[in-house]
C-alpha cells in the first residue's frame, strides 16, 4: 500500500477546514504569550522583591512542560469552578507556557537598549509608562523581532498539543482521518506540509516586521 | 549681569554623594545666579559630571540641598518633577531616540508631558531646530545624521520645553574635531541670549569666551572657582595649575 495521490489530494478539505482554527489559536496565543511576558518583564523590574518574586515564576513557568499545563488548566480548573471552553482552555495554555520564554527575549531586548536612552526619557520629563511605550519598548522590539519570531513559530508547531485536550486542530484532523481509513502516510503528510506552509507565511510575516523596525537604523 | 532679588537658579549647599563606598561629591557648594554661564571643568573622575546629574535629579544624593530658583529638588529626584522641569539636559553620547525622526525627538515630551497638540508641538520644535540651525533636517532620523547634527538636534530638544536652566554633560567630547565648533557655537549663542547654563566641557577657549565663571573640581570637591581671566592667568590652587598645564599644551 504505497503512498496514493488521489486519497492525500482527497483529505485536504477536512484538514483545511480546521486551518483558520489553528491560525486564530496561533494568532491569540502569541499575542497572549507577548502580552503576559511582558507584564511578567515589566513587573519583574518594578523592585528587588518584584525581580525575586518573578524570577520564579519565570523559571517554574519555564521548568514545566506544556502538556502539563493544559492538563492542569482542562481538568483541574473544573474543580475549582472555572469552566473555560476547550479552545480558550488551549489559547490560555499555550499563552501561559510560552509567555516564560518571551518574558526572558524581552529582558535581554530592554537590556540592549542603550542606557541613556532611559536618561534622556527622565530629562525629558517623560512618565514611566510613556518612557516604555514610546522610548523603551519600540527599540526593544528592534533588538527582538528575530528571536520573538522564533516563539511566533513555535507557538503555531506547538498548536498540536492541543489534540491533547480534544480542541480541533490540524494535527488532530489528520489523526482522525488515518482512525477511520488505517492510511497514515497521506493525512500527516498533508498536516506536515500545511505546518510548513503557515510556518513559513509566520516567518516571512516577521522579517517583514523587522525589516520595517530597522529602517529607521539604516544608515 | 545686574545683581537679582530673585533666588539664585541653582543652589546647591553642602552636597554629598556616595557610590558605594566611593564619596563622589565631597560638601559641594555651589551657587549659579540666573543668567550665568559656569563652565565646570577637572580631571576624570572628579564628580563633575555626577554633580550636573545631581542637578537633573538623573543621580541621588544622600545629603545636602540642592534648590532650583525657590523649589527644592528632592534626594530622589523621582518625587520632584516641578523641579527638575526647570533644567534640560545635554548628554556626551547625544541619547537622541534612534526610532524616532528628528522632528519627533523634539516633539514627543512636548505631546506627551505638555499635552500640546500634533501642529503646536511640530511649531514649537521647528522653532528651535532652526535656532540650531537644521530645520531641513527635520524629517531625517537620527543615524542618518552627522555627530555634530545629532547633538544640534538633542540641543533643540532640550529647549523645547522651555527649561530655565541648561546642563551641558561634556556635549562635544564625542565628536569628530571638526564638528566642535558647530555645537559650542550653538552654545555660545543661547548664552547671549541670556540662558542659565551649566557646561561641564573641557573646551577652554570656549570658557574662556563665554564662561563668566569656572569652577575647577577635583576628587569630589570645589577646588577653585573665578573669573575666566583670573582663572587662566593666575591660577592659585597647585592642583589647577598642573591641570592647566596638562590641558593646554
Amino acid at each position: 500500500m504505497g503512498f496514493e495521490i488521489g486519497f492525500a489530494i482527497a483529505t485536504i478539505p477536512t484538514i483545511l477546514s480546521v486551518v483558520g482554527t489553528t491560525l486564530i489559536i496561533t494568532a491569540l496565543s502569541c499575542a497572549g504569550a507577548a502580552g503576559l511576558g511582558f507584564a511578567f518583564e515589566m513587573i519583574r523590574r518594578s523592585g528587588w522583591t518584584a525581580d525575586y518574586v518573578m524570577r520564579f515564576v519565570i523559571d517554574f513557568i519555564r521548568a514545566t512542560p506544556v502538556l502539563g499545563w493544559l492538563y492542569f488548566m482542562y481538568f483541574v480548573l473544573p474543580f475549582y469552578g472555572v469552566r473555560l471552553p476547550t479552545t480558550a482552555v488551549g489559547i490560555l495554555g499555550l499563552s501561559v507556557y510560552y509567555s516564560g520564554y518571551l518574558a526572558e527575549v524581552f529582558r535581554a531586548g530592554i537590556d540592549a537598549v542603550a542606557k541613556g536612552q532611559q536618561e534622556a526619557a527622565r530629562a525629558l520629563g517623560l512618565g514611566r509608562v510613556d518612557a516604555v511605550v514610546f522610548v523603551i519598548a519600540p527599540q526593544m522590539l528592534r533588538n527582538i523581532a528575530a528571536p520573538m519570531g522564533n516563539y511566533f513559530v513555535s507557538i503555531l508547531k506547538a498548536t498540536p498539543y492541543l489534540a491533547a485536550i480534544a480542541v480541533p486542530e490540524m494535527l488532530g484532523s489528520a489523526f482522525d482521518i488515518a482512525s477511520d481509513t488505517y492510511r497514515y502516510a497521506e493525512p500527516l503528510t498533508v498536516a506536515g506540509v500545511m505546518f510548513l506552509l503557515l510556518a513559513l507565511a509566520v516567518t516571512g510575516g516577521v522579517k517583514q516586521l523587522e525589516r520595517k523596525l530597522l529602517k529607521a537604523d539604516r544608515r | 549681569m545686574q545683581e537679582h532679588s530673585l533666588a539664585p537658579a541653582i543652589d546647591i549647599a553642602a552636597l554629598n554623594k556616595w557610590y558605594g563606598t566611593f564619596h563622589v561629591l565631597k560638601n559641594v557648594d555651589l551657587v549659579v545666579g540666573t543668567g550665568s554661564r559656569i563652565v565646570i571643568c577637572g580631571p576624570s573622575g572628579s564628580g563633575k559630571s555626577s554633580l550636573i546629574r545631581c542637578v537633573n535629579g538623573l543621580e541621588k544624593y544622600e545629603s545636602g540641598t540642592i534648590r532650583l530658583a525657590d523649589t527644592p529638588l528632592e534626594m530622589d529626584a523621582a518625587k520632584s518633577s516641578a523641579a527638575r522641569r526647570q533644567t534640560g539636559m545635554v548628554f556626551q553620547s547625544f541619547n537622541l531616540f534612534p526610532h524616532l525622526t528628528v522632528l519627533a525627538n523634539c516633539t514627543l515630551s512636548l505631546r506627551r508631558v505638555q499635552k500640546k497638540s500634533r501642529g503646536a508641538a511640530s511649531e514649537i520644535a521647528m522653532h528651535f531646530l532652526e535656532k540650531v540651525k537644521i530645520p531641513e533636517q527635520a524629517n531625517k532620523y537620527p543615524a542618518e545624521l552627522s555627530g555634530g547634527q545629532q547633538q544640534r538636534v538633542a540641543i533643540a530638544r532640550a529647549l523645547c520645553l522651555n527649561p530655565r536652566i541648561m546642563l551641558f554633560d561634556e556635549p562635544t567630547s564625542a565628536l569628530d574635531p571638526e564638528m566642535v565648533k558647530e555645537v559650542l557655537d550653538v552654545m555660545t549663542s543661547l548664552a547671549r541670549d541670556g540662558m542659565t547654563m551649566v557646561c561641564v566641557t573641557h573646551e577652554m577657549h570656549f570658557a574662556r569666551e563665554v564662561a563668566d565663571r569656572i569652577v575647577f573640581m577635583d576628587q569630589g570637591s570645589i577646588v577653585e572657582q573665578s573669573d575666566p581671566a583670573s582663572f587662566f592667568a593666575a591660577p592659585t590652587h597647585a592642583r589647577t595649575r598642573a591641570f592647566l598645564s596638562n590641558l593646554l599644551h
